[in-house]
C-alpha cells in the first residue's frame, strides 16, 4: 500500500496563472490538472507514458504529466491545452486540425495539438520525417494519421505565411 | 436556389472547436462532488469454484464506503445476445464459479483509489481450481472441460458450444460435381484489441429521489439502460444515461459491462456517486477483445472462373460467456453472401466457449477475417485458371438490382466499378505477376500488388431497431436537433445537423445538438451495426421536413400564397419569383404564436432499417432479411517485401468505395483511413498474447498499435451509385467497418505476388515471410 507521508504545500505555474496547491509527495502532474485544478483538458489514456494522451508543455517543451510528479513541476512554466489559444479565438495548429480532418473522437487531440505547437514554434517548416518524429509518442486510434500530418503542415504553411 | 448547401459537403464536425480546445467532456472528466473510487476485484484463475469470499475486513478499513459481491446482486444474468435459444448467460459479478482470469468477484468504492486499492487485498476469496481449455478445437473434444454445465446443449455431444448457425442453398454436391477445379484452405486469424483511447469509465451517481444517473464510455445509451436497469431490477424510467463524448469503441463498448454494473450498485449502497476507470492492463487482461477465426473453405468453380458452390466452416473462440460470438458466426455468412453471386453454399459456423475473457465485436465484426480467407482463396484459384485477380472479381461481382439469398436487394451495387477503377488507378494489370523490384535483380526487396473486396450492411434489425428524431424550432428561426444518436469519433453530430440544415437552410451553427441521454432525446439504434448515417440520418430528415411543412403552412397563410409556390432559403420563407414577399422563420413563429395558440413547432421523424418488414434475421437458420442498404467495397495493396529481414510494408492503400450518397466526403475519407491504419495494424504488427487465459501483453508498450511512423498512403475513389433527391430517402451506406475488410486479403496477396509466399494466418510477421521463403 502506498505510504502517507502527509500533503505538501506546492506552486504551479500554469497556462500563466500561479497556484498554491496542497498534494500528495506521489500525486502525478496529470491527477493535479485533472483531479484538483479541473482542468480535464490533459487526457489520461494510459497513466504509463505510452500513448501520449497527456501531454503539456513545460517552459514550451511537450512533457508526459502521467509521468511527472506534480512537486517536481514547480519551476517551470506548464501550458495545457485550455492555456493554448485566448477566448474563442482557435489557434493555426487548432483551425488546421479541424479544417483537414484530423480530429476524430477527439481523445489524443490536446496532446496532438500541444505537440504540433511546440515544433512548430521550434521548427516552422518541418519536413514529413521531422513531424513524425514529434509526434511519433503519441497515439491515435481514429485518424490513421495521414490527416494529422496534413494537418501539422497546413498549420506550418499557415504560421510562415503569417509571419512572411 | 434548389442546390445542396450542406449534405454532400465536407463540412467541419460540429464538435471539433470543443474537442481540439479541450473542453469537450468526456466520462472521465465527469466529477460530481463527493465522488467516491470504486474498484474490481478480479479472479486470478481461468476456471475455479468459489468456496467463499470475505469482505469483512475490506469493509473495515477507514475511507471504505461500500463493499459488494453477488450476494448484493438481484442475481439478474445478462448477455450480448438474449434471445430463448441463446439465453443471458454471465453474472454482473460471479456468483459461484469463475470462467476467466480477470471475472470480476467484487467491488468497493472508497475515497480514493488508494483506499480502494488496499481493500481489494483485503477481500479473501477461497477457491477451488477447475480443469480449464483454452482452444476452441480442443473446447470442442467430447472429453473437454465443460465451462456451462447447467447450460441446455446446442449441439450434441460437444458441451461447450455457444453458438451454432447452419445456412445455405442451393446444392453444393452438385456444385461441386460439376465444378472443373475444387480446392480446399483453412485460415486462421489472430486475437486483437480495439484499443479505444478512453480507458473503458462509468459514472454512477444515485439521487435521494430514487434516480440513478450514469454517465459511461458506450456506443449507445439505450442499450446501456435497458441492460443496467434490468441487472439491477429497476425500472427503466429510474435510470438516465446522459451524454459524454466518447473517445473511441470500435465495437469493443457496446453491451453491459461489469464495471457499469458495479458502480450503480456501489452508488445505490453508499449514496454517494461513484466512478470505476478500467486501467490499460484490467482493459488488456480482462475486457472485451475481437475475436479470430478459423476458417475452413472449399470452392468450387467453372472453368472461366465462375464460382459454382462454396462449403464454409467457421469456428470461433468466444471465451467463457457468449459475449458476441453466436453474432460473429452469423455475420461471417453474411459477408460470404454480399459481394459474389453463389449460386451453391453451404455454411456451417460454431462459437465454442473456453476459459478466455469474453469476445466482443471489432470494427468488421468477422468480415476482415472471412474475407481474407475468401480473397486470398479466389486469388489461388485464378491463378490455377490461369486468370488475373480483377477478371475473376468481375466475372463473380454483384451486380445492381440482384437479389440476395435472404431475400434482400442489393439495389445499387457499385462492385464492379470499384473493382475496376481500384485496378485502373493503381495500374493493377501491368504490375501484377511481375514480382517487382526497383532496384535491381539482386536488391532483396520486391514489390507486389494485391486486391480484396467486401461488402458490409447499413444497420439492422437488432434492439432497438429504429431511431427516432425530433427538430425544433426555437423562436429566433434557430433549431434544436434531439437525437439518441451517441458521437463516437464517426460525426454522428455533423450529418444530423447537415441534414437538418439542408432541408431547412438554418446554418450549421443555429443548429443545437442535444444528444444520447435517454431522458431527453428520443430511442436510437445506437453507433453500431452501421447504421447511424441511414437510420438516424433519415430520420433527422423526416422531422425536419414535418418542420418544414409547418413552417410552409403558416407562411402560405401570412403571405397569402398557395404553399407549393413557396420557397425556402436562408432561414426564410418567400414566395417564388418575388422574393420581397419573404417572412423569416423568426416572424413565422412569431405569427404562430399570435394567431396560433402558439402552437409549438416541432417535427418527429423515425426510420429503421427495414421499412415493415417484421422477419428478424435468425442467428441460427439465417433465415428473414437483413438490410436494405449494402455498401460495397475493393481495396488494393502494394506491397515492400524485405526477402532478407522478411518485414513488409504497406506503401499504398486504394480504397474504391461505393458508399451510396456521401452526406460528408471528409468524414467518409476519415472513416476509410482509420480502418485502412486498424487493419495495418491486423495484418502486421498487433496481438493479444495470451497463455492459459492470462494477457502476456497488457500494455499499449507491447501490443503495438500502429503510430505515425507506420502510416501507408491511403487514398480513395468514391463510386456514388446513389444521388441526392429532394424528400425521398438518403441512400446512403455504410462506411465505417467495411473498409478494415477487404484490405487484409489485398495485402496477403500482395505479398504473394512479391514473393510468392502465401500465407494462410494473421498476422503476417517477417518470421511466417521467411519461413514461406524457405530460409528458415
Ligand atoms: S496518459 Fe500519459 S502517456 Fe498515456
Ligand atoms: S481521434 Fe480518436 S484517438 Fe485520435
Amino acid at each position: 500500500m502506498v505510504e502517507y507521508t502527509g500533503k505538501r504545500l506546492i506552486q504551479l505555474n500554469i497556462n500563466g496563472e500561479q497556484f498554491s496547491l496542497a498534494v500528495e509527495p506521489q500525486e502525478t502532474l496529470l491527477e493535479v490538472l485533472r483531479n484538483q485544478l479541473g482542468l480535464t483538458g490533459t487526457k489520461d489514456g494510459c497513466g504509463t507514458g505510452e500513448c501520449g494522451a497527456c501531454t503539456v508543455l513545460m517552459d514550451g517543451k511537450p512533457q508526459l504529466a502521467c509521468l511527472l510528479l506534480a512537486i517536481d513541476c514547480q519551476q517551470v512554466k506548464i501550458t495545457t491545452i485550455e492555456g493554448l489559444s485566448t477566448g474563442r479565438q482557435l489557434t493555426s495548429v487548432q483551425e488546421a486540425f479541424l479544417e483537414e480532418g484530423a480530429v476524430q473522437c477527439g481523445f489524443c487531440t490536446p496532446g496532438m495539438v500541444l505537440a504540433t505547437s511546440a515544433l512548430l514554434t521550434e521548427n516552422s517548416r518541418p519536413s514529413e520525417k521531422e513531424i513524425k518524429k514529434a509526434l511519433e509518442g503519441h497515439l491515435c486510434r481514429c485518424t490513421g494519421y495521414n490527416k494529422i500530418i496534413s494537418a501539422v503542415q497546413q498549420a506550418s504553411a499557415k504560421m510562415t505565411r503569417n509571419v512572411t | 436556389m434548389g442546390g445542396l448547401d450542406y449534405v454532400g459537403k465536407r463540412i467541419l464536425r460540429k464538435d471539433g472547436p470543443l474537442k481540439v480546445t479541450g473542453q469537450a467532456t468526456y466520462t472521465v472528466d465527469i466529477r460530481p462532488s463527493g465522488l467516491l473510487t470504486g474498484r474490481i476485484l478480479r479472479s486470478p484463475h481461468p476456471h475455479a469454484r468459489i468456496l467463499n469470499i470475505d469482505i469483512s475486513r475490506a469493509l473495515q478499513l477507514a475511507g471504505v464506503r461500500a463493499v459488494i459481491t453477488a450476494k448484493d446482486a438481484p442475481g439478474i444474468k445478462h448477455g450480448f445476445v438474449e434471445t430463448p435459444r441463446y439465453p443471458a448467460d454471465q453474472w454482473p459479478l460471479a456468483a459461484n464459479r469463475v470462467r476467466y482470469v480477470g471475472e470480476e468477484i467484487a467491488a468497493v468504492a472508497a475515497v480514493d483509489s488508494h483506499v480502494a486499492a488496499e481493500a481489494l487485498s483485503l477481500i479473501r476469496v477461497d477457491y477451488e481450481p477447475l480443469p480449464a481449455v483454452f482452444e476452441p478445437e480442443e473446447a470442442m473434444g467430447t472429453d473437454a472441460p465443460e465451462i456451462h454445465p447447467r447450460h441446455p446443449k446446442i449441439t450434441d455431444p460437444f458441451s461447450n458450444i455457444a453458438g451454432k448457425t447452419d445456412s445455405g442453398w442451393g446444392d453444393v454436391a452438385e456444385g461441386f460435381a460439376r465444378s472443373h477445379y475444387v480446392r480446399e484452405d483453412r485460415f486462421q486469424s489472430h486475437l486483437r484489441t480495439h484499443g479505444y483511447l478512453e480507458p473503458q469509465v462509468t459514472v454512477a451517481d444515485f439521487e435521494s429521489s430514487g434516480k440513478l444517473n450514469v454517465w459511461t464510455s458506450s456506443q449507445g445509451p439505450f442499450i446501456k439502460r435497458a441492460k443496467l436497469a434490468r441487472t439491477l431490477g429497476l425500472a427503466q424510467s429510474a435510470v438516465r444515461i446522459h451524454q459524454a463524448y466518447v473517445g473511441g469503441a470500435f465495437g469493443g463498448k457496446i453491451d453491459l459491462f461489469s464495471h457499469e454494473f458495479c458502480a450503480a450498485l456501489l452508488s445505490l449502497k453508499s449514496g454517494r456517486p461513484v466512478k470505476i476507470e478500467a486501467s490499460r492492463d484490467e482493459i488488456f487482461s480482462a475486457y472485451r477483445h475481437g475475436q479470430p477465426l478459423i476458417v475452413e473453405l472449399k470452392t468450387g468453380v467453372k472453368k472461366n472462373g465462375a464460382l459454382l458452390a462454396q462449403q464454409i466452416r467457421v469456428i470461433n473462440n468466444c471465451g467463457a460467456y457468449r459475449g458476441s460470438g453466436a453474432v460473429i458466426i452469423f455475420l461471417s455468412w453474411g459477408f460470404v453472401m454480399l459481394p459474389y453471386r453463389l449460386p451453391n453454399l453451404k455454411y456451417e459456423g460454431f462459437a465454442v466457449y473456453t476459459n478466455n475473457s469474453v469476445r466482443a465485436p471489432q470494427r468488421g465484426h468477422g468480415a476482415p477475417q472471412i474475407r481474407f480467407a475468401v480473397d486470398s482463396q479466389l486469388d489461388m484459384i485464378a491463378a490455377e485458371l490461369g486468370m488475373d485477380p480483377i477478371a475473376i472479381r468481375l466475372k463473380n461481382a454483384r451486380q445492381s438490382g440482384e437479389s440476395l439469398p435472404n431475400g434482400d436487394n442489393v439495389h445499387n451495387c457499385g462492385l464492379s466499378q470499384c473493382i475496376q477503377k481500384a485496378a485502373d488507378h493503381t495500374g493493377f494489370q501491368q504490375k501484377y505477376g511481375r514480382k517487382r523490384s526497383t532496384a535491381g535483380p539482386t536488391d532483396p526487396v520486391r514489390r507486389g500488388i494485391g486486391i480484396g473486396v467486401s461488402s458490409y450492411f447499413s444497420g439492422s434489425l437488432i434492439y432497438p431497431n429504429s431511431s427516432s428524431v425530433v427538430v425544433k424550432m426555437n423562436d429566433d428561426g434557430s433549431a434544436t436537433l434531439l437525437t439518441g444518436a451517441l458521437d463516437i469519433g464517426q460525426g454522428a453530430e455533423t450529418i444530423l445537423c447537415q441534414i437538418v440544415a439542408e432541408e431547412l437552410k438554418i446554418p450549421m451553427d443555429e443548429i443545437e445538438v442535444i444528444a444520447a441521454d435517454t431522458e431527453t432525446t428520443p430511442v436510437d439504434i445506437g453507433s453500431w451495426i452501421s447504421g447511424n448515417a441511414y437510420v438516424t440520418g433519415n430520420a433527422a430528415r423526416v422531422a425536419a421536413t414535418e418542420v418544414r411543412k409547418k413552417l410552409l403552412e403558416l407562411a402560405a397563410e401570412e403571405l397569402e400564397a398557395n404553399p407549393d409556390d413557396l420557397v425556402v432559403a436562408n432561414k426564410s420563407v418567400y414566395v417564388a419569383g418575388s422574393p420581397d414577399r419573404r417572412l423569416s422563420y423568426g416572424q413565422l413563429i412569431a405569427a404562430g404564436i399570435r394567431k396560433r395558440r402558439g402552437d409549438p413547432l416541432i417535427g418527429e421523424g423515425h426510420w429503421r432499417t427495414m421499412k415493415d418488414v417484421p422477419f428478424h434475421p435468425s442467428l441460427a437458420t439465417t433465415k428473414g432479411r437483413w438490410s436494405e442498404n449494402y455498401a460495397f467495397d475493393a481495396q488494393v495493396a502494394e506491397v515492400e517485401v524485405d526477402t532478407e529481414t522478411g518485414v513488409v510494408r504497406l506503401l499504398r492503400a486504394v480504397t474504391a468505395h461505393d458508399c451510396g450518397f456521401p452526406i460528408n466526403p471528409l468524414l467518409v475519407e476519415g472513416q476509410i483511413d482509420g480502418q485502412v491504419s486498424m487493419a495495418l495494424g491486423h495484418a502486421f504488427m498487433e496481438e493479444v498474447r495470451m497463455e492459459a487465459g492470462r494477457t502476456l501483453n497488457p500494455s499499449f508498450l507491447e501490443y503495438r498499435m500502429p503510430t505515425i511512423h507506420q502510416v501507408a498512403v491511403s487514398e480513395h475513389i468514391d463510386v456514388i451509385t446513389e444521388s441526392y433527391q429532394k424528400d425521398r430517402p438518403y441512400r446512403t451506406k455504410e462506411v465505417g467497418e467495411g473498409y478494415v475488410s477487404a484490405i487484409l486479403a489485398a495485402i496477403a496477396n500482395a505479398i504473394y505476388d512479391a514473393v510468392g509466399v502465401r500465407l494462410f494466418e494473421t498476422p503476417f510477421t517477417p518470421e511466417k515471410i521467411l519461413k514461406g521463403l524457405g530460409k528458415i
